[in-house]
């Protein structure tokens, strides 16, 4: 019986790797598709490759020209502010006041950023809460299900149900 | 029926970590939504068990009141108990994909309402089970809430098209698909998995019930022998 617990320990422990496995998984993901960094960020450590950079579109700075694919605005931070040269699709969704995900490259000498793709917001927190709160549950419900199963089945054996029981007092 | 019950936690398993794999890592992010899509991948798959669970419930407690079978009743009790799983993180995934979508954890929408009237009924189902000492009226009278309880069942499915609501209607319909497919693969992926999922503990917890009641007939049949 120690053997079968010994085990369900070693299977959980299994289950509880493969688990830590996939959350790695996704975070790598956020860290390499979806995570940003802020116009302060990008400023302080200015770099050449192509980076997300998130903010708000400064209010009064956005121009957009007759070419539906270009824009201008400003990227507020938290201190500073990035200028945008942006070049690609979706400008539509660009307002004023609006957070958004600017995909592209800084260039240190004209001091712009040069935009090519927008996109929404990440909120990868509600994504990791809703995660973690139903699975890290689930396992745990599922743990202490078939432990409890296991020492139930532990305590019948150990009672030997279907066998005539001697009690104390009819011995005597 | 041991050995059946570890091939349904295998399968589980093996299509849980397909499913949370597409739905974190490989699966694309919704043009509208970005990446707040991806609690769909958790959150509808809940809501889909809940309304199994419930109607496992429902449909053993026809089974028993018919047949009387007390194997049934532990399976009803089971689903009843697993369903409140369920129906929690139904409501807790759902009211945290709320706030970036609707900007609220919670509205009285249809939807969530009849979602949580069904929560309602599940605990009701075992504060009955819990609080009854004669064990066949508290299996006949349970069976009876799950009955008369299972009229929520269609209003939750159908509140999303019976009244205009917060909530989307129902991506798969008459109307035919509101979903592109790439999302729709890890969707039905996530949701057999919690299919299995689910059968795996009912099969665990109905035996915990049977083992439950075998010691509890135990103790019993000593008591009587001490002729207390």
């Amino acid at each position: 019986m120690r053997r079968a617990m010994t085990f369900f320990y070693i299977r959980w422990g299994a289950v509880l790797l493969v688990t830590l496995i996939i959350a790695f998984l996704g975070f790598q993901r956020y860290q390499k598709d979806v995570a940003g960094l802020t116009p302060d960020q990008l400023l302080q450590n200015p770099s050449q490759d192509k980076v997300r950079v998130i903010g708000i579109i400064q209010g009064g700075s956005l121009i957009k020209t007759d070419d539906k694919n270009r824009a201008f605005f400003l990227l507020q931070g938290e201190d500073k502010t990035l200028p945008v040269q942006y070049h690609g699709q979706d400008t539509d969704t660009l307002r004023d006041l609006k957070v958004v995900v600017i995909t592209g490259r800084f260039y240190a000498g004209t001091g712009e950023f040069e935009g090519e793709a927008v996109s929404l917001i990440p909120n990868y927190g509600f994504v990791a809460a809703a995660y973690i709160l139903g699975i890290i549950p689930a396992l745990i419900f599922l743990f202490l299900m078939e432990r409890k199963l296991r020492l139930l089945y532990m305590e019948v054996k150990e009672a030997r149900l279907y066998e005539p029981e001697v009690m104390d007092f009819d011995k005597e | 029926m041991r050995r059946l019950e570890g091939w349904f936690g295998l399968a589980a398993a093996i299509f849980l970590v397909v499913g949370l794999y597409m739905a974190l890592v490989s699966s694309p992010p919704d043009y509208y939504q970005g990446e707040t899509v991806r609690i769909m991948y958790i959150h509808v798959p809940f809501a889909q068990t809940s309304l199994l669970a419930y109607l496992v419930l429902f449909l053993g407690s026809l089974w028993y009141l018919w047949k009387k079978d007390p194997v049934v009743d532990n399976l009803s009790h089971a689903a009843a108990g697993v369903g409140v799983f369920f129906t929690v993180g139904e409501l807790l995934t759902g009211s945290i994909w709320g706030k970036p979508a609707w900007n609220t954890w919670w509205t009285w929408d249809a939807r969530l309402t009849s979602a949580f009237v069904l929560l309602l009924i599940l605990v009701a189902y075992l504060m009955l089970r819990m609080f009854m000492d004669d064990q066949e009226k508290e299996a006949r009278y349970a069976a009876i809430l799950a009955i008369i309880g299972f009229v929520d069942l269609p209003i939750v499915y159908f509140s999303v098209e019976w009244w205009r609501t917060l909530h989307q209607p129902l991506s798969v319909s008459q109307r035919g698909l509101a979903i592109s497919q790439e999302l729709l693969i890890p969707l039905i992926i996530m949701s057999v998995g919690f299919y299995l999922l689910f059968t795996y503990m009912i099969m665990i917890r109905t035996r915990m019930l049977y083992l439950e009641h075998l010691l509890e007939a135990k103790k019993g049949r000593l008591l009587s022998q001490a002729h207390l």
